[in-house]
């Protein structure tokens, strides 16, 4: 038997459609190489949180882990081949896009949110990532 | 409404072109970069003939007078909004009072400006583009000016768009197995022999070998190309006959001319080629000044290049329907 491709957006759009035809709430797939989770709109405003506090290093300073928004593939740096530092840590402003998570020609930007220094990628470059899966981890400048 | 508050000049309201009029003496008009207008518009959850602003002379501004999904796509370089630095081909929500500012790109001719229910302006012969020739169509029939301001259409998408953007991998890449790039800062532009290639010595190999730099007289009527004249074996007359965008005709001087967006709709000088339609989105993003070389097509290469290009605009308005619905799940 075929595995079934959880990353193939026709897969996925048909699970939400079998989903909403049949009233559940939600799905969600944990497999060792990912992770899928859908729910069905409750018709809000889109927020995406990604970033989750860990506890305080020894300096008293508490990283913060950027995660997934959604399955996909993570791409650090742009598609476009523009030169990304890859010299870590490195400061970066809140609007700067550290990365992507891309679903077939759709992409995602990741950003800190905030001021801070970039001292981890957590993932590996074209990794299937899914639902906030750590991407990237940050120390948020005062 | 958008409220324009820097402009140079012949920046206009553009949509997909006034298409089924040429019998009548009314040019198609319509972005020079179709490909970025219905890519920018299916980013912000429009129908992706929607109508855009095309902007090719920089710097240019606008302000939101409410709360708008956006996207900049066609150039490169960064669009800006208040001065913080944004992807192109990346839909962004503007709040009221906020400003866009295109700088000039570092290379490509063209961005567009999509913004969500599409410029609220009247459709004329069933286009919103401005027909700059004719007066008529987009905003009052002529470029924009500072102090403009357009009308918006409704906009359901603005929901589905994260404060980081929604971005799509852009043609260039997405689509860089069927378009060839630069050889030696020389963009490759794939035609058809023309009606009156026969006409043209050695199977028209001047034409097809040399170098040609698009020349300064060159607008979105048509290029005009500078290099080693080409001339017919024999001099005929010819009575003048339908062109299209894409058309290269060769007048007496031997410089020719690809007929763009603004084509005239007759013309009497012979056709060597023309661009495959498939191409001419990146001729439109071409500067004066470039470089460019005619590459022989065939009619199976550009059937070839145009479904694959269908192929990735029925993937992004798929994939980025889906991921919007899914985005607002997850909220």
């Amino acid at each position: 038997m075929s595995a079934i491709d959880f990353s193939d957006p026709s897969t996925i759009a048909l699970l939400a459609d079998a989903l909403t035809a049949a009233g559940v709430s939600g799905l969600e797939i944990s497999r060792p190489g990912g992770q899928l989770r859908i729910v069905v709109a409750a018709g809000e405003e889109t927020r995406i949180d990604v970033s989750v506090t860990a506890r305080p290093d020894s300096r008293g300073v508490s990283p913060v882990v950027v995660r997934a928004p959604m399955a996909g593939h993570f791409c650090p740096g742009h598609l476009s081949g523009s030169a990304v530092s890859d010299s870590l840590p490195r400061p970066v402003s809140g609007s700067e896009v550290l990365g992507f998570v891309r679903i077939g020609p759709v992409l995602l930007p990741l950003n800190a949110g905030r001021p801070a220094v970039l001292t981890k990628r957590l993932a590996e470059p074209d990794a299937l990532v899914g639902f906030g899966d750590p991407l990237f981890e940050i120390e948020p400048q005062s | 409404m958008i409220e324009i508050v820097e402009t140079g000049p012949f920046n206009t309201v553009q949509d997909l072109g006034r298409q089924g009029y040429r019998d009548i003496g009314v040019s198609a008009s319509g972005a020079m970069d179709p490909l970025a207008v219905r890519i920018g518009n299916l980013l912000v959850g429009n129908d992706e003939g929607a109508a855009a602003i095309e902007v090719q002379t920089f710097p240019f501004g606008l302000r939101f007078d409410r709360r708008t999904i956006f996207a900049v796509t066609g150039a490169d370089g960064a669009p800006a909004l208040d001065g913080v630095e944004l992807l192109s081909w990346c839909a962004y929500t503007a709040e009221a009072g906020q400003v866009l500012e295109l700088r000039h790109p570092p290379s490509l001719a063209r961005a567009y400006v999509s913004v969500g229910g599409g410029l609220d302006v009247p459709a004329v012969m069933g286009s919103r583009s401005t027909s700059l020739r004719g007066g008529f169509g987009g905003n009052a029939g002529r470029p924009l000016v500072k102090g403009d301001r357009i009308a918006l259409g409704d906009s359901a998408d603005i929901v589905a768009v994260p404060a980081s953007g929604l971005a799509v991998v852009e043609p260039v890449v997405a689509l860089r197995d069927v378009f060839p790039d630069f050889v030696d800062g020389t963009l490759p532009v794939r035609a058809l022999p023309g009606g009156e290639h026969a006409l043209f010595p050695d199977d028209g190999d001047a034409f097809w070998s040399q170098t040609w730099k698009i020349s300064s007289r060159s607008d979105r009527t048509g290029y005009r190309l500078s290099g080693e004249p080409i001339k017919p074996t024999t001099s005929i007359e010819m009575r003048s006959h339908g062109v299209v965008p894409g058309v290269i005709q060769v007048p007496p001087g031997g410089e020719p001319i690809v007929q763009m967006s603004d084509a005239n709709t007759a013309g009497g000088y012979p056709k060597i080629a023309g661009v495959i339609e498939c191409d001419l989105w990146r001729l439109g993003q071409a500067r004066i000044g470039s470089r460019i070389r005619f590459v022989r097509s065939t009619h199976a290469e550009a059937r070839a290049v145009e479904q694959a290009v269908a192929r990735y605009v029925e993937d992004v308005r798929n994939t980025s329907a889906m991921v919007k619905r899914a985005l607002r799940a997850m909220a």
